[in-house]
């Protein structure tokens, strides 16, 4: 039954990849979503009931990484699990230093790729839409497709990209080509920022009274000086502006 | 009104869904849950300008690691839930602005307190995976697959319930509060709104320049260049 993997049983596992979080948790993180998006390539490489159910129970174990390229290690892993069912390839233990070394390489890029680049970026496009177009759905559509259209990508094709790259998968010309992605992401991220701060200033050409225009500065320079520390966080600052606000809206006479 | 609240707190589920437990296609985002709350209750307008003002605070939330961010998700439904009911169905601007504001800082507040509900359902987790490694010990190849089911059906319980006891309760304790006080909190809108803008987008501005200069000078100089063009018109 051993015998290289096919498109059918990638695709299978990209699928179940979207359940890789179904049960994440703090001991073993996304470990029973990895065993059950591998399950296909485990089913498709050993023949022997025993032998596969102990494979699947190895993989129940701890992992971690970006969700989105974690396809990626999916492929990588499914290409070692041939190996061994081949006899050739890592045994048990060796697997789990391979699957830690490339969760957190993947988790390394994959985070700057994803959560810090083209999450707020797509962010970013769907608000300036919304400002933009008020009465429309164009700035709901413009976030998800910004996002979704890359995230489910990559997630599909990473599973064969993984498969034929092994744990080198990111060794080659695919680092290179994602760690320039996140720069040019950066620098359209910095453009996209710029315009929406102007609509926000002057919507459709037409500045807004000094007072919001002050708020927004004031708001703006806020948020450059709380940046600087995790704490507290964003949406607590959020809060207290909110709260804030309200005190001040509710001591003014009218 | 009783099947757009059901809608509502079902959207909150399927959100709580796309979060984290399934796809996390960005489906769950306040700008996307607010648009469809939007269209199902009529009114553009009110759910667009809670939508924006949560999505730029929410875009600098990020799943990082093991960290359990707030739960905007949720947040975005309830805050836009809350000020679509709270609306007026007429023309009145400074009754819909003070339902705009409260829904704001109740999808803020929801987002908040999100945060132990969701490190509840990780722990309960754990319990769930230690079971699927024992089961396919067992032999129980399909262990893995029941156990995501659960872990799945638990968000979206858990979101559904969350969402509609948010709305439920903000718009009944809030109810007179908007109505009453529309003009106080319609003025504190017009200047909360603009300064959250201004707020979230910083917080992305940092998270993109990473104390770059050349980005830094990139932004300013298509912030300048946006604005003149809007202003001034195309050379």
């Amino acid at each position: 039954m051993s015998g290289r993997l096919g498109f059918r049983v990638f695709w299978r596992m990209a699928m179940r990849a979207n359940l890789l979080q179904a049960t994440w948790n703090f001991e073993r993180q996304q470990g029973v979503g990895w065993a059950y998006a591998l399950q296909p390539a485990l089913r498709a490489l050993y023949a022997d009931a025993d032998e596969r159910r102990e494979r699947l129970a190895e993989h129940t174990a701890y992992f971690n990484t970006q969700p989105t390229l974690a396809s990626l290690a999916l492929g990588a892993v499914a290409q070692l699990e041939e190996q061994r069912a081949a006899g050739t390839g890592p045994d048990a233990a060796a697997m789990v230093r391979i699957k830690a070394a490339l969760g957190s390489t993947l988790a390394a890029l994959g985070d700057r790729l994803f959560w810090f680049s083209l999450r707020p970026l797509a962010a970013v496009v769907g608000v300036l839409f919304a400002l933009a177009r008020p009465d429309t759905a164009w700035g709901a559509v413009a976030l998800w497709l910004c996002y979704a259209s890359v995230h489910l990508g990559v997630r599909f094709a990473g599973v064969g990209l993984g498969y034929r790259g092994g744990p080198a998968v990111l060794g080659g010309s695919l680092r290179s080509r994602l760690e320039k992605s996140v720069v040019f992401l950066a620098y359209v991220g910095c453009i996209v920022v710029g315009v929406a701060v102007a609509w926000a200033l002057a919507p459709g050409g037409a500045p807004r009274p000094i007072a919001v225009q002050s708020a927004l500065a004031g708001g703006l320079g806020l948020g450059l000086l709380s940046a600087q520390r995790a704490r507290p966080s964003p949406t607590q600052w959020a809060l207290g502006i909110g709260v804030l606000v309200v005190i001040a809206a509710w001591l003014h006479r009218f | 009104m009783i099947g757009r609240v059901a809608a509502t707190a079902l959207l909150g589920g399927i959100a709580t869904l796309d979060a984290t437990p399934v796809g996390q296609t960005l489906l769950s985002q306040p700008l996307v849950t607010a648009t469809l709350l939007g269209w199902l209750w009529g009114d553009w307008a009110t759910a667009l300008a809670v939508g924006v003002v949560l999505q730029i605070l929410a875009a600098s939330t990020l799943p990082i690691g093991a960290r359990t961010p707030e739960d905007y998700a949720s947040g975005g439904v309830v805050g836009a839930g809350v000020a679509l009911l709270l609306a007026p169905h007429g023309d009145l601007q400074p009754w819909r602005e003070a339902a705009q504001l409260v829904g704001v800082l109740t999808g803020l507040v929801a987002a908040a307190t999100g945060v132990p509900l969701i490190r509840w359902q990780r722990r309960r987790n754990e319990g769930l995976a230690r079971w699927c490694e024992a089961e396919v010990r067992a032999g129980r190849e399909n262990a893995p697959g029941i156990a995501n089911a659960a872990g799945a059906t638990l968000s979206f319980g858990v979101g559904v319930a969350f969402c509609a006891l948010w709305i439920a309760v903000a718009a009944l304790a809030l109810r007179g509060v908007v109505e009453n006080e529309s003009l106080r909190l319609s003025r504190a809108w017009t200047l909360a709104q603009p300064l959250w803008m201004g707020f979230g987008l910083a917080q992305l501005l940092h998270a993109f320049v990473q104390r770059r200069l050349t980005r830094a000078g990139v932004f300013a100089a298509a912030m300048i260049g946006a604005w003149l063009t809007l202003v001034m018109g195309m050379p």
